[in-house]
């Protein structure tokens, strides 16, 4: 008797439970994303985190159209094949429509050419720097399905030309470091200085750890450029410019960031560095920014520092908002049309937080178009998924580096535009 | 459902092309007793060889000859065994870990040759071809399903091939060489200039591997060439049973399920605290394996079968 009664008991509180759980789970549907990061590296578990962060920032909020987010991270290892096949799992098994990843072009470029684009699924990566794929997009190959908040090489590039543009020199010579961040930087500021009218002397490859980069100078005086034009790291650079003096180069330099270092100075002396002007992009002077620093900083108890930290997390929202305004159980292919309804200059502007995450959704509801200020700034993508950033000018001085001029966002986006 | 056989389906095809890549390596340290340490310079020689050969041109790079798919591939399998004639007629000589040393650095300057020479693609990599037979197929499941087919074709018709050649005298000559040089120089064989077709019929069907792989993915860098693969290779081959075809091309599915299955495993039930930790936690899991593998079991899950000789058997 007893213990038909307990199991009475038992049954009723299971069937009780039961119900509440239907009750429950029609209530907060999971809705899964998929993100390939490398949580192997040292520098890659922040930009995981980061993504996480923005998760759970939108699950506070409310969800993505009606539902709870639930982000299913794996390794890529800095491998492709472990990359892909993460990726694939994702995409067959998890059924995911959204890919955050990877970080390094090698790893997002064969996911996106036989796993992403063949599923019609979208990618938005927030690291991967090469023009690999521009150049994807611009044959169309990608169906619109990629993106990435990293902007490419090419807007140093770009200010590297403005800078020799507006000192007026007539003919450069442009040094590389045969790496793929040099190649890929070395050939953009060679046409972007055609481009402008002037004369490309030589474009020259410097192989690191070379005891004596005589040749390579000597064949750069041949063409006896006005200024030169450094994507170099401060070892090579040193000696380059060393050696480019002392056979009578002339001091006009204009370098990309790699340069921008105390040791490279002081290694050349200051008084062969009066004409020299360097570039780097900057993080956005705009409040959202600004907010996200804030807001990092309390939840992970330290400043963003780590790179593509302040990317990871706009590709992450960009991509949700995205998703909210493709609403339930849309296609890859849906949520990446929405994109542009994201990241609309003219739309209403959110900020990159809870409050702005609910903000949009009721923007997107109501069918209009939200302008997303984030971490970055006010992002947007060209035609090919590409973004841009603001970048400045920078000099050497007695006391260390200093800054010469910001070029807004809107200053290097027209420039860029100009140039094609 | 579509879901997990389409998963089935793409990993048995990338576990099939590293077994071809297994079964090279095994007929040159299981059969032959050659330490490649370089596997990835003949693999990724088959699969830059593929894309070159095949691709559709681009600007400012060697290649886009747009071979047929076929040619390509073989054009590809030609590559790898080029490199590996060269890097043989000079390193043959080498035994043992010396001859690891010199095969290791040279697939290291492969890769730094690939990420330097623009004209090879450079860091960024080559793109490869439209997959052949796309338009046909489209870019879905049964695309992957054909491929796959051509794949495990290839995979047996070089099974078979390899089980052939060692169970032929030419077989039992690299066995010899194997076992004990001098002894194989004193009825007449030529040790070295068989070490070296060993080392080239290897390289060939790692060539293949890497054409395929190539093929699989349409794209091909550096990343792809680093060393972690020559390692990845070596522990599939050494867990399945080195001297063995069945062991070479089990521990290929075996490693590489483990590799995969630990990160899907860990992503899907590990707590969320230690997400972000199980890249770590996965690469200490396979080390264990292996080191496991070497304590417990050290011939592998299939051991070699040592035949005294084929007419000794027949006769019992």
């Amino acid at each position: 008797m007893n213990g038909l009664k307990t199991s009475a008991l038992a049954l009723g509180f299971a069937a009780g439970f039961a119900s509440f759980g239907t009750d429950a789970a029609a209530q907060d549907c999971t809705t899964k994303i998929g993100a390939v990061l490398p949580t192997s590296v040292d520098w890659g578990k922040p930009i995981a985190a980061t993504a996480q962060y923005a998760v759970d920032i939108a699950n506070e909020a409310g969800g993505v159209a009606g539902c709870q987010m639930e982000m299913v991270l794996r390794d890529t290892q800095v491998d492709p094949k472990v990359g892909v096949d993460a990726a694939k799992a994702l995409v067959d098994l998890d059924g995911v429509q959204l890919l955050l990843g990877a970080v390094s072009s090698g790893v997002s470029m064969p996911i996106l050419t036989s796993v992403t684009v063949p599923a019609g699924v979208m990618q938005m990566s927030c690291c991967s720097s090469s023009t690999a794929f521009t150049r994807l997009a611009e044959e169309g190959k990608t169906n619109g399905l990629f993106y990435r908040t990293f902007a490419t090489s090419g807007v140093q590039a770009a200010v590297g030309a403005m800078v020799a543009r507006d000192a007026g020199y007539k003919s450069v010579a442009v040094f590389y470091k045969n790496d793929d961040w040099g190649q890929d930087i070395g050939g953009l500021v060679a046409d972007d200085l055609k481009a402008l009218g002037i004369d490309v002397t030589a474009t020259i490859a410097i192989n690191d750890g070379q005891a004596s980069f005589r040749a390579e100078v000597t064949e750069a005086l041949k063409g006896n450029p006005e200024a030169i034009y450094m994507a170099l790291y401060p070892k090579e650079g040193t000696q380059v410019v060393r050696e480019w003096i002392s056979l009578g180069g002339s001091q006009n330099m204009i370098a990309a960031n790699a340069l921008k270092s105390d040791e490279f100075r002081d290694n050349v002396g200051m008084q062969f560095l009066g004409n020299f002007t360097g570039t780097d992009t900057a993080s956005p002077r705009t409040e959202s920014a600004d907010a996200f620093v804030t807001a990092y900083t309390a939840k992970f108890d330290g400043p963003p520092n780590g790179p593509g930290l302040a990317n990871s997390y706009d590709a992450t929202m960009i991509a949700l908002m995205a998703m909210h305004a493709a609403g339930k159980d849309a296609t890859g292919a849906d949520i990446a049309a929405k994109v542009a309804s994201i990241t609309d200059s003219n739309g209403t502007p959110v900020t990159a937080d809870a409050a702005g995450f609910s903000m949009a959704k009721e923007v997107l509801d109501g069918g209009g178009t939200v302008s997303y200020q984030g971490a970055t700034g006010n992002v947007q993508f060209d035609k090919n998924g590409d973004v841009s950033a603001p970048a400045v000018t920078w000099t050497f001085s007695e006391g260390g580096i200093e800054e010469q001029k910001y070029i807004s966002l809107t200053e290097v986006n027209d420039f860029m535009a100009s140039l094609n | 459902m579509i879901g997990v056989i389409s998963y089935l389906v793409f990993f048995a095809t990338v576990a099939s092309i590293l077994s071809i890549a297994v079964l090279g390596l095994n007929l040159q340290w299981g059969n032959t007793g050659l330490f490649n340490g370089g596997v990835v310079a003949f693999f990724g020689a088959g699969a830059y060889g593929t894309l070159i050969l095949g691709g559709t041109p681009q600007a400012g790079q060697l290649g886009g000859f747009g071979l047929p798919y076929l040619l390509a591939l073989i054009g590809g399998m030609v590559c790898a065994g080029g490199v590996a004639w060269i890097v043989g007629l000079l390193t043959i000589r080498l035994r043992h870990d010396y001859l690891a040393i010199a095969t290791f650095g040279v697939a290291v300057a492969f890769e730094t040759m690939m990420r330097n020479t623009n004209a090879l693609g450079g860091a960024q990599g080559i793109r490869g071809f439209e997959r052949p037979l796309r338009e046909a197929l489209g870019a879905g499941f049964t695309y992957n399903l054909v491929f796959f087919g051509f794949v495990l074709i290839l995979l047996i018709a070089t099974y078979l091939f390899l089980e052939r050649l060692i169970k032929s005298p030419f077989g039992r000559l690299l066995r010899a060489i194997r076992e004990d040089e001098m002894a194989a120089q004193s009825l007449g064989k030529s040790p070295s200039r068989i070490r070296l077709t060993s080392f080239v019929a290897g390289s060939v069907v790692m060539g293949l591997a890497g054409g395929l792989y190539a093929t699989f993915y349409a794209f091909i860098s550096p990343q792809d060439v680093l060393p972690i693969l020559t390692f990845q290779i070596w522990a599939m081959l050494i867990v399945g049973g080195a001297g063995n075809n069945k062991g070479a091309v089990m521990g290929t599915f075996l490693i590489w399920a483990a590799w995969t299955a630990s990160g899907w495993a860990l992503s899907r039930f590990a707590p969320l605290e230690v997400q972000l930790y199980t890249g770590s936690i996965q690469f200490v899991l396979i080390g264990f394996v292996i080191v496991g593998m070497l304590l417990w079991r050290p011939q592998g899950i299939f051991p070699e079968r040592l035949v005294v000789s084929q007419s000794a058997r027949s006769n019992k």
